[in-house]
């Protein structure tokens, strides 16, 4: 399940900055718009959504990032190419449930030594808030980046490895 | 004329490893044939039931008995498609029979077999290699999809509930051996009833009908849930499962249809008043058993005719569930979901419904999985059960 997302009304200044920035895109789409834009049927995306796999915005629970058909497209890919739908939602769900408690650490990881830090030593709540949020826009693509990467390899490893031992 | 032998016979040990070409085993009784003496294909259309029947009390009656006072006479197997328009429905009764009736063994030859000779036309085994996915007969997206416009149409109350399925297919660089497939269903599944009937290989948890003299018992199936090997988690999808608002509307619909039918040619019937739990290797089902006494008399095949489909593999009402599976499952279903079973010349018999199960042709092999739409499923939900019952069968192959 995806934890509520609303923030509270008593954020700082710059925890207000950070949850901006945190919904990020500006461009958003109807799941039916969605549907369309990536040619796939509303019924495949109301479930994605149902199983967590699509996330709408957490201020507007109707909406999504237009960024989201990239992830769908490549879902496509992968099914167009002959994974079964079936194999492909329950490694999606075995993927979150693995990524879940990482991606928890990853934050207290943030909140700790980057937030925390910034808070510390920013001149003025302007400033905290301009330094928390152009950290969380380098950190985020290099962490989607460094895990993408990291799992491309594992992905390689195992499939080396199979093919020396698999009739 | 056809001369038929019964006789009383030792308990026999491993029958599989003579590689009987029939098969059926289940645990109260076990049947295995070798060749074939009759092959009848029952055609199409909803006279198909009787017209296999008639074929075999028809071969029956010009056939010369000798039974050495053994009560024990022919016994054919059988095994029809789900949907009438199909082909594939076939009686055979073989050359020579083994069964197992609770403890007591008999022996059935026609015209003189043996089990040695006619089994010395079984097939070649090679070794073998591991199952290969090939495919199905619709993208799962297009399955999801029909999933979600059987619940459109239900909600707009076309229908109370329709079993949709889907396939996959396995191949393999070696043919499949039947054998080994139906020893590792014995073993993963001992309470199901394991069988080989011309191709279809299986282990059905489903008894459609039991039939011995006038007493005849069924159980009903409907409602699944998959289990945990942590046995707190298993107990707790256990009892999610007994109260589950959906599945118990599933249950109640094909339980409905089981007792109606039943309570037609009955002038006894029992039934559990409620569902209970059968607990199988990968899966948990929510059952309801039925016991009861014909008015008059009728064979097991005339009561599984009378009972298929039921809604606990076609819906509600029968009718309008089997335009919709016509209409939205975009396969041929064959005999996946159809009565399979065996009877005697006096009618009696068993017949389970053909689910978990593979149709198995050389290097190639089918396997079917279904699930109970209701107002309030999701198709993502049904979607991911078929996957586990479709490993449930793979897991055989491998």
């Amino acid at each position: 399940m995806t934890p509520d997302s609303t923030p509270r009304s008593d954020l700082d200044p710059w925890d207000q900055a950070l949850f901006e920035a945190l919904e990020g895109g500006d461009s958003l789409a109807t799941l039916e718009q969605l549907a369309e834009s990536v040619d796939v049927s509303l019924p495949l995306l109301e479930a994605l959504v149902r199983g967590g796999l699509l996330i709408p915005k957490a201020t507007e629970p109707d909406r999504f990032d237009s960024a989201e058909t990239d992830a769908l497209a490549a879902g496509l890919q992968l099914v167009d190419a002959g994974l079964p739908l079936a194999e492909l939602m329950n490694l999606a769900r075995d993927m979150d449930d693995a990524m879940r408690p990482i991606a928890a650490r990853a934050v207290d990881v943030f909140a700790t030594f980057v937030r925390d830090s910034v808070e510390a030593t920013a001149e003025s709540d302007i400033d905290a808030a301009a330094r928390l949020v152009e950290a969380f826009r380098t950190m985020l693509p290099a962490t989607s980046r460094l895990v993408g990467h990291h799992f491309r390899g594992l992905l390689l490893a195992e499939a080396r490895a199979r093919m020396t031992t698999e009739r | 004329m056809t001369h038929i032998h019964a006789s009383a016979i030792e308990s026999p040990s491993d029958l599989l490893s003579d590689r009987p070409d029939l098969v059926w085993m289940s645990p109260r009784t076990s049947v295995f044939g070798w060749g074939e003496a009759l092959r009848v294909g029952a055609g199409f259309g909803p006279g198909r039931f009787e017209r296999a029947e008639r074929a075999f009390s028809d071969w029956c009656a010009l056939a010369e008995m000798q039974d050495d006072g053994v009560d024990a006479g022919p016994v054919a197997f059988s095994s029809f498609t789900f949907d009438d328009r199909s082909a594939g429905s076939v009686l055979l009764v073989p050359q020579y029979t083994v069964v197992r009736r609770d403890d007591r063994w008999q022996s059935i030859s026609v015209d003189g077999a043996t089990r040695e000779s006619v089994a010395s036309h079984s097939e070649s085994v090679s070794t073998a290699d591991r199952p290969r996915y090939a495919g199905a007969s619709i993208p799962d997206v297009q399955w999801l999809e029909s999933v979600a416009a059987a619940i459109d149409i239900i909600e707009e109350g076309g229908v109370e509930k329709v079993v949709l399925a889907r396939d996959y297919a396995l191949w393999s660089k070696t043919p499949f051996d039947p054998i080994r497939l139906l020893r590792r269903l014995e073993a993963r599944f001992p309470d199901c009833f394991v069988f080989r009937v011309d191709g279809l290989v299986g282990a059905s948890p489903e008894l459609l009908v039991r039939r011995t003299g006038r007493e005849v018992a069924s159980q009903t199936l409907a409602g699944s849930a998959a289990r945990s090997e942590d046995p707190i988690e298993d107990e707790r999808l256990g009892k999610e499962l007994l109260g589950s608002d959906k599945d118990l509307r599933e249950h109640a619909s094909a339980a409905a249809s089981v007792g109606r039918v039943l309570g037609e040619i009955c002038e006894r019937l029992e039934r559990e008043a409620e569902p209970s739990l059968l607990q199988l290797a990968n899966v948990q089902h929510l059952a309801t058993r039925f016991e009861g006494r014909l008015t008059h008399a009728m064979s097991a095949l005339a009561v599984a005719d009378r009972l298929h489909p039921t809604a606990a593999v076609g819906g509600t009402p029968t009718g309008t569930a089997i335009d919709l599976i016509r209409r939205l499952e975009h396969m041929d279903r064959g005999r996946y979901a159809g009565p399979v079973g065996w009877m005697d010349a006096e009618g009696d018999g068993e017949f389970a419904i053909a689910l978990r199960c593979a149709e198995l042709s050389g290097a190639r092999a089918r396997l079917f999985a279904g699930a109970g739409i209701v107002d309030g499923s999701l198709p993502e939900a049904e979607l991911e059960e078929t996957r586990i019952k479709l490993l449930a069968m793979q897991s055989a192959f491998d």
